[in-house]
């Protein structure tokens, strides 16, 4: 909690007004996209008229990403990195403390399987520390599917 | 008193409604302005800073520059100017000063800038202290930190500011009564004369107090006159942080206007650019306003915080190479064993030179070397960095919780390309900071996404942002060999380092009693963004120069505790404090099978800290039960507030000793949340007893910071005492995995 090193305020007294002659502005937005402007209606959107992994990604920011990573050099998070999950065996990603529960399920990630996994977690693994995520839309659970089968290896 | 009391030019003035402010100015025709040139000083006393307000209705508001982030420097500071004041303690009201410019410390400025010029002679006292007003504007020191608040503008700003106010009510009463001064009593708030019977409170004289006389050096109070310092007075900050109402910078509100939110995400190595993103989903989702490429980060605005954070989840960017791309920490940790290899015996820069260490070595009956290490650590404080912006018709005007809101002002004035006259910094409650809102990288970044965006903007960082964007307290390795002769007596020290940030000689080693030793730095660079936490270099030096005081102990036979006295033989006033610790802990006495302590003395930031940490060994783990802390900070000011700066030092170094550790792969943070970087929680939270020793009411050291440093070591040195194990790499609990 100390201030800022010596040489800052030294500095800072000596040289203060040459300095203030060439301070450097931070560039503007490189890119700037504007949807909409504050009041106005929200862009809707249905889920059945956009493409199915486009509105899986979506679905999966709002409803897994806070515990998931979708990328396979991704730290650590809350869940298991979900990249490569589709034909994937339960609990095998190295160094996750999984539940006894996941370990033991014996399961195979296939579409279906993690459909009715976030349908309800605890219906398919009981006992699983995935203590929250499900989904209640069933176009929602398809199109995440979907999105997850573009994360792995071979694209 | 003595000159150290005496700082600064005291100007009055009335504001309207008549209340009576007083505050420290700079003389108009001081040598100092026209060497600095432009600083305004029109005719008359120019009110520079104004510590002090009493209203018609008696209230007396202590206006402090520092900022409140929960270790009550604004309950002390209201004290000290209280009781100079004589006013009475249920009407004192406190207000943060204003971050125009004005408000500058000018006493932090100085213990920072030129030490030496707080023994000047008396005669040069009226244009050093104009200096270092001119100093401290310049260089925007409106600082909260280096556990200065009490010690700098407590002792030298708001007593002698309370004292004057004092002496001017009194004049102002006498002349009034047509009674002498010496016979008007000023207490509670209130003046009077007995004789006459007469009286009348503060707030009625306010007014014809102004047109008095200002003492430049008012006398101030001996420590037998002291009725509020000293005391353990509630805190006047608790009471709406207890029912809600106070304000965090998180709290913020821009008056009359809605607000929008946003969430920001930089590129993961530091220095890289973003190149370009992919925002396909994240236009699609709901409450999405804008997208942002920044050219640094990426942020997106939107109705709530959480679609924000949301959509920018699902943003993927690209960002350019850097050198730091492929950086891990075996590398980093390679790069300093390099460094240090090179340095040898002998290498490096020197910092402290006595006597002949290599020399002192090779002639010792017994040789010890060690090597120990830290990572970095990041700040974590509870509330994540944010900041409300608002940029229209060339203006910025931000809500935030700073340490430091002038510089916050010049570096949003300075990425925006406006004067820093158009920009206002108002300042919140702190949800914490411990160095880290030292740094305005968080003000800048909020001010351009609202000059982008043209409306009123909340951003927010993620607590993952919060951890992986920090000014980290680096990570660093240490050697030390030591010499001992036959009956175990210290014969030389010498040690190497690569990471100095500040404040001078934590490193240093010379309170104990040494004959020769040699300290150095050999040093190693690093792309991840360093900055001060709490403690600063103490934190890390505080651990490698106990932990291995604590090995030569044993290596010489000794008691860990009896060894560190009697090298703190010519050092009475660490040794007391040492000895009072081992006191309180009953050192020495028996402990169950597995439990054991250790002991650790630092002195930082002028005050001296000794604690005995008690550690039992619990399923394998180990369990810090106990801590004693004893503290030498001169004098303390309120003890409540200062015992629970110990015990927040010891918390917060706990967390730093047992569990901190950010690493880096590819160039970037792997830690994120709090389950990747956790910290000590309420049930690891030992017991705490804390005792202080006033040993000189003159110099006062810190509060904020001294805590903390002893408490890595003790563990550490307890876990030895207990296991055998000796913990050379921090944290602590990578070891019990
Ligand atoms: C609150 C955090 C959380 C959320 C939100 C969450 N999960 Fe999980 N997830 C977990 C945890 C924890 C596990 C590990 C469970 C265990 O070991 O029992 C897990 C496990 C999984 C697994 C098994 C992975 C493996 O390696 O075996 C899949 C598949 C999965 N989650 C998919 C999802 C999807 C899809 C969503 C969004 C609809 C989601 N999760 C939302 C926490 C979460």
């Amino acid at each position: 909690m100390s201030p800022p090193p010596l040489r800052g305020l030294v500095l800072a007294a000596t040289v203060a007004l040459p300095l203030a002659g060439c301070a450097k502005k931070a560039p503007d937005p490189i890119e700037q996209i504007v949807v909409r402007k504050p009041g106005d209606p929200p862009v809707v959107v249905p889920l059945a008229s956009t493409d199915p992994v486009a509105a899986g990604k979506r679905a999966f920011a709002a409803s897994c990403s806070a515990c998931h990573a979708a990328s396979a050099d991704a730290a650590k998070g809350v869940g298991p990195a979900l990249y490569g999950v589709i034909g994937r065996k339960a609990a095998s990603v190295p160094g996750f403390a999984y539940s006894a529960a996941m370990k033991g399920s014996g399961l195979t990630w296939s579409g279906p399987e993690i459909e009715a996994l976030i349908a309800n977690p605890q219906g398919i693994v009981p006992g699983t520390s995935m203590n929250a995520g499900a989904v209640s839309d069933a176009n929602a659970r398809h199109a995440i599917v979907q999105y997850l089968k573009t994360l792995g290896p071979k694209g | 008193m003595n000159k150290w009391t005496r700082r600064g030019f005291i100007g009055a003035g009335v504001l309207t409604g008549g209340a009576l402010v007083v505050g420290v100015a700079v003389r108009p025709g001081n040598p100092v302005d026209k060497l600095r040139g432009d600083v305004a000083s029109g005719p008359g006393e120019e009110l520079v800073n104004a510590w002090v307000k009493i209203d018609h209705d008696n209230t007396v508001t202590a206006i402090v520059p520092h900022c409140e982030m929960g270790q009550g420097a604004h309950t002390a500071l209201a004290q000290m100017l209280a009781d100079e004041l004589d006013a009475d303690w249920a009407k004192v009201a406190v207000m943060q000063a204003p971050a125009n410019g004005f408000y500058v410390v000018p006493d932090t400025a100085r213990e920072f800038v030129a030490k030496w010029s707080v023994d000047a002679p008396n005669w040069i006292e009226p244009t050093y202290n104009g200096l270092f007003t001119q100093v401290a504007r310049l260089a925007d020191v409106m600082i909260t930190g280096g556990s200065s608040s009490v010690r700098t503008t407590g002792q030298h700003t708001m007593r002698m500011a309370g004292a004057a106010a004092r002496h001017m009510l009194v004049a102002a009463a006498a002349r009034k009564w047509g009674v002498p001064e010496g016979e008007v009593v000023a207490e509670n708030s209130l003046l009077s004369h007995k004789a006459s019977g007469k009286s009348a409170t503060y707030g009625e004289f306010a007014e014809a107090a102004s047109h008095e006389h200002m003492p430049q050096t008012p006398p101030l109070k001996d420590v037998s006159q002291f009725k509020l310092m000293g005391k353990g007075l509630k805190r006047l900050d608790i009471p709406a942080k207890v029912d809600g109402s106070a304000k965090f910078g998180l709290d913020a509100a821009v008056p009359g206007e809605a607000l929008r939110y946003a969430a920001v995400k930089a590129a993961p190595v530091p220095g890289a650019k973003v190149e370009a993103i992919n925002a396909e989903a994240a236009r699609t989702m709901p409450g999405v306003l804008q997208i942002l490429n920044m050219g640094d980060f990426v942020a997106v605005v939107a109705d709530g915080y959480w679609q924000a954070q949301q959509a920018l989840n699902t943003i993927e960017a690209s960002y350019s190479k850097t050198d730091g791309d492929l950086l891990d920490s075996a590398m980093l940790r390679a790069r300093f064993a390099k460094a240090l290899d090179a340095a040898g015996d002998a290498g490096g820069k020197s910092l402290a030179r006595r006597g002949d260490a290599v020399g002192a070595l090779k002639g010792a009956a017994k040789k010890v070397t060690a090597e120990y290490q830290v990572p970095f650590v990041a700040h974590a404080a509870m509330e994540p960095m944010n900041c409300t912006a608002r940029v229209a018709g060339g203006k910025c005007e931000v809500w935030t919780s700073t340490q430091v809101p002038l510089m916050a002002r010049s570096a949003i004035a300075k990425a925006l390309g406006i004067g820093a006259e158009d920009v206002t910094v108002n300042q919140l409650y702190l949800g914490g900071a411990f160095g880290r809102r030292l740094e305005s990288d968080y003000p800048v970044q909020a001010a351009r996404i609202a000059k982008a965006t043209g409306y009123p903007v909340k951003m927010i960082w993620s607590r993952e942002e919060d951890t992986r964007q920090d000014f980290y307290r680096p990570a660093d390795t240490s050697r030390f060999s030591a010499g001992l002769d036959a009956g175990g007596k210290v014969l030389g020290w010498n040690n190497v380092f690569t990471q100095l940030n500040d404040p001078p000689g934590s490193w240093d080693v010379a309170h104990y009693d040494i004959p020769a030793v040699s300290i150095r730095r050999a040093e190693a660079d690093m792309h991840l963004r360093f900055g001060s936490l709490r403690s600063v270099d103490h934190s890390q030096q505080g651990f490698f120069i106990e932990s291995f005081v604590d090995e030569l102990a044993h290596a010489a036979g000794q008691d860990p505790f009896e060894f560190r006295r009697s090298l703190l033989a010519k050092s009475p006033r660490h040794k007391a404090v040492l000895e009072k610790v081992a006191r309180m802990a009953g050192w020495g006495s028996p402990l169950p099978k597995g439990t054991a302590r250790g002991i650790a003395i630092v002195k930082s930031f002028g005050t001296i800290v000794a604690e005995v940490a008690q550690v039992s060994m619990q399923d394998g783990r180990p369990s810090v039960d106990k801590v004693w802390c004893c503290a030498d900070a001169g004098y303390v000011m309120n003890p409540d507030g200062f015992a629970a700066q110990m015990e927040g030092g010891i918390i917060y170094g706990l967390t730093t000793a047992l569990y901190s550790g950010i690493t880096l792969k590819n160039g970037a943070v792997e830690q994120a949340n709090f389950d990747t970087y956790p910290m000590v929680r309420m049930d690891e939270a030992p017991d705490i007893e804390v005792a202080f020793i006033n040993a000189d009411t003159r110099e006062l050291g810190g509060a904020g910071e001294p805590g903390l440093p002893p408490i890595a070591p003790a563990v550490c040195n307890a876990i030895f005492a207990a296991t055998g194990l000796r913990i050379r790499e921090l944290p602590v609990m990578s070891h019990f995995a």
